[in-house]
């Protein structure tokens, strides 16, 4: 057992899982989506990000882009969140909710891209 | 590039991640925290203003408890995130300049700014290996040329030194090896830009794995490789494609033209010294015995020079051991009057100083002169800064290997032809030589003239037109009248004749790049065709070409001929107007000025016809 591998496999899978906790849910609800939760998902994904650097295999490079597209996408969401309710000042409104939830989607999707990988890497070394 | 960010990445990985967690575990705290708003009411704080809280916090700015004064609660928490935090900027800024200042991560910053700005280079360089005493002396006279200077060199403090040089445009270097491929590859030997590259180590070996190397990589660029011992100059010109120059071999081969064509010598000097410069004195060393201080790779090839001019000599040198095929001639001997003696100073007409230590060569002079006032004397000098001592001793001929190397090295970078005429002149003996210090004396005077290439490159606009007719060719005499006046003669004389051997147009580089070097072979990236070979170690590779000397008015040009021309100042710029204009030759043929024009063609075509 790898604890490197333990660390990066634990941090791919919980950004994966803390994106789908905050996704899941029915997308123009504003009670079903916490901003804690979103939170946990960004730090957890930077983490995943920084852990990736420094892989100059082609996997690697892959895994660095995948975790680029969900930090983004994520962070694109904490922001329309953040200017809706310290800039313009409106309560949360279910169209709001839902292009910031549909963004977390899209990071959930370079997430599960991450985790394929990660597998398949995981079943062609087959040790 | 990638390999600096990735080193940065890899390595500041775990300083990230503690300012992440930090960030993380602060931000987190501050929003779960109850506090009170302005009215007292419970308020918790948004993660957006937690993020800004801990960011004007954790870098010590401190704005203040916004938007509401904390609480205690709140306070408490804020104490500890300021420690952590500090502690996290800290790790993460003391690792950055803890990898700033490692020197693999300099290494690789610089290597890869090298590589960069190299592979960013649009205009002709010379690559130099070796940055000593002749490669130092090169790049600056090259740099003096305008042409930039790529130098690598295993010595770092060389190659920082470089910086503070002056230089008008300071050289790209790299300490590193140049004896690696991926090195010689960084210095951007392959590119097109790349006129030659230069192997001028002080090690013989690593000039030739430099100079192999480079022709492996890429055969087309033009490689010159300093080396004095024999065995590596045969191994290289074995191989081919390199220019050999052997400073001490060439040196002697000059001593001995000075006994048996000072005309040829002459000459050399002249056309081979700075344009504008007087004509230099014959050199006039007296034939008779001659006596040598030190029999090393210098003394050899000299003795060897005297012995094939048919005069008597004598050394001393106390590291010769005796088995060798010249022990009757050579004494064993370590102090120099005792050497002196041994080798017949008093019958001498001249000596020569040539061990590897200046101070000994300076008493070997003293104490010749002693014994024989009137001597002539060979110096040789071994360190730059030793070079007014040598010249207060007034020697007839200093060998000084950097400014040897400079000079051979120039000329074969800016005029090969030039090499090639001389050669001819030297197998000549003295009739070449004479007759062109006839013609040049007759149009030129006796300073020293501009040398360039014309080169009849069919793909150049102004030779196309006139290859055309086959029952009309092109005549060298044509090229000597000015392009704006034909009555009036240019003040070009024609020294060689390089025949092109059917040369089909290649591609044409810039005009530009050719003034910039001078012109001629290094401008067409074919390979040279001469090697400055003069100690007959390798063939002769003059074989080959059908060179004329001193070719005359009504020689026929054909397409990729070229012409080594001596001229006044400026002339090449007007005749360089043969190959970029298509009417200056139909012109001085006609004494017409042909129509450029489509119509105007048309209209004079009807005329002919008529």
């Amino acid at each position: 057992m790898n604890l490197e591998k333990v660390v990066f496999g634990f941090f791919t899978i919980l950004a994966c899982t803390l994106n789908f906790g905050f996704f899941i849910g029915e997308i123009g609800t504003v009670e079903f989506h916490h901003p804690g939760e979103l939170f946990a998902a960004i730090v957890v994904n930077l983490v995943a990000l920084v852990l990736k650097f420094g892989d100059r295999t082609h996997i690697g490079a892959t895994h660095l882009a995948t975790s680029l597209v969900s930090c983004l996408q994520l962070i694109a969401g904490a922001l329309v969140w953040t200017w809706s309710a310290h800039v313009a000042k409106v309560d949360m409104t279910p169209a709001t909710m839902a292009t910031i939830v549909s963004l977390s989607g899209g990071a959930l999707l370079a997430n599960l891209v991450s985790i394929v990988l990660l597998v398949g890497e995981t079943l062609r070394s087959s040790r | 590039m990638g390999d600096v960010l990735f080193l940065v990445l890899r390595r500041l990985r775990a300083p990230l991640i503690a300012l992440l967690v930090v960030y993380a575990v602060s931000i987190a705290g501050l929003v779960s925290i109850p506090g009170l708003d302005a009215d007292g009411r419970p308020w918790r704080m948004s993660f957006f203003h937690a993020f800004y809280v801990m960011s004007y916090t954790a870098t010590t700015i401190g704005f203040g408890e916004i938007p509401y004064p904390f609480t205690d609660a709140q306070r408490l928490w804020v104490t500890a995130t300021i420690y952590l935090s500090v502690i996290g900027w800290a790790y993460a800024l003391g690792s950055v300049f803890a990898l700033s200042r490692d020197p693999t991560f300099r290494a690789a910053t610089a290597r890869s700014l090298f590589e960069r700005r190299v592979a960013g280079l649009r205009e002709p360089y010379v690559v130099v290996c070796g940055y000593g005493r002749s490669g130092a002396a090169i790049a600056a006279a090259l740099d003096a040329q305008g042409v930039r200077v790529v130098v690598v060199d295993p010595d770092a403090e060389k190659v920082a030194a470089i910086a503070v040089q002056a230089f008008a445009v300071a050289p790209l270097a790299l300490a590193a090896d140049a004896r690696r491929p991926e090195v010689l590859r960084a210095a951007g030997i392959a590119k097109p830009e790349c006129r030659a590259v230069l192997a001028l180590t002080a090690d013989d070996e690593a000039n030739q794995t430099i100079a192999i190397g480079t022709h492996v990589l890429d055969p087309t660029t033009l490689v010159i490789a300093r080396v004095a011992d024999p065995v590596v100059h045969a191994n290289l010109a074995e191989f081919g494609g390199v220019q050999v120059i052997n400073p001490y071999q060439t040196f002697a081969a000059n001593v001995g033209l000075a006994f048996a064509a000072p005309a040829v010598l002459q000459l050399e000097e002249w056309l081979t010294g700075t344009p504008g410069g007087a004509r230099p004195e014959p050199l006039a060393l007296p034939r008779g015995h001659w006596v040598l201080a030190g029999y090393g790779r210098f003394g050899r090839p000299l003795a060897a020079a005297l012995t094939a001019a048919g005069l008597p000599w004598r050394a001393f040198d106390p590291r010769f051991e005796p088995p060798d095929e010249a022990e009757d001639r050579v004494h064993a001997c370590g102090g120099t009057e005792e050497g002196l003696r041994e080798a017949g100073i008093e019958r001498a007409v001249g000596v020569i100083a040539g061990t590897d230590s200046d101070t000994v060569n300076l008493a070997v002079v003293k104490m010749a002169r002693r014994v024989r006032p009137d001597l002539a004397v060979i110096v040789r000098q071994n360190r730059a800064y030793n070079r007014a001592v040598i010249d207060a001793a007034d020697p007839t001929v200093t060998f000084v290997q950097a400014e040897l190397m400079v000079h051979e090295v120039l000329q074969s970078l800016t005029t090969p032809l030039l090499e090639r005429f001389l050669e001819l002149a030297r197998r000549d003996g003295a009739r070449i030589a004479q007759e062109a210090c006839l013609r040049l004396e007759g149009a030129l005077g006796t300073g020293v003239p501009w040398m360039w290439a014309f080169d009849c490159d069919p793909s150049q606009p102004g030779i196309r037109q006139a290859f055309e007719d086959p029952a009309r060719p092109l005549r060298i005499g044509e090229l000597r009248r000015d392009p704006r006046d034909p009555s009036v003669a240019l003040s070009a004389v024609p020294l060689l004749l390089a025949r092109g051997a059917g040369r089909t147009a290649g591609p044409a580089p810039p005009p530009a790049l050719g003034r910039l070097l001078g012109s001629g072979a290094l401008r067409g990236r074919e390979r040279p065709g001469n090697v400055l070979d003069r100690s007959g170690v390798g063939t002769s590779r003059f074989g080959r070409h059908d060179d004329v000397a001193l070719p005359d008015d009504s020689i026929a040009l054909a397409p990729g001929d070229r012409l080594l021309f001596a001229g006044a100042r400026g002339v090449e710029a007007v005749q360089r107007r043969f190959l970029l204009d298509p009417t200056p030759i139909g012109f001085v043929r006609t004494g017409v000025e042909p129509a450029r024009s489509w119509v105007f063609r048309r209209i004079a075509a009807r005329a002919r016809t008529r």
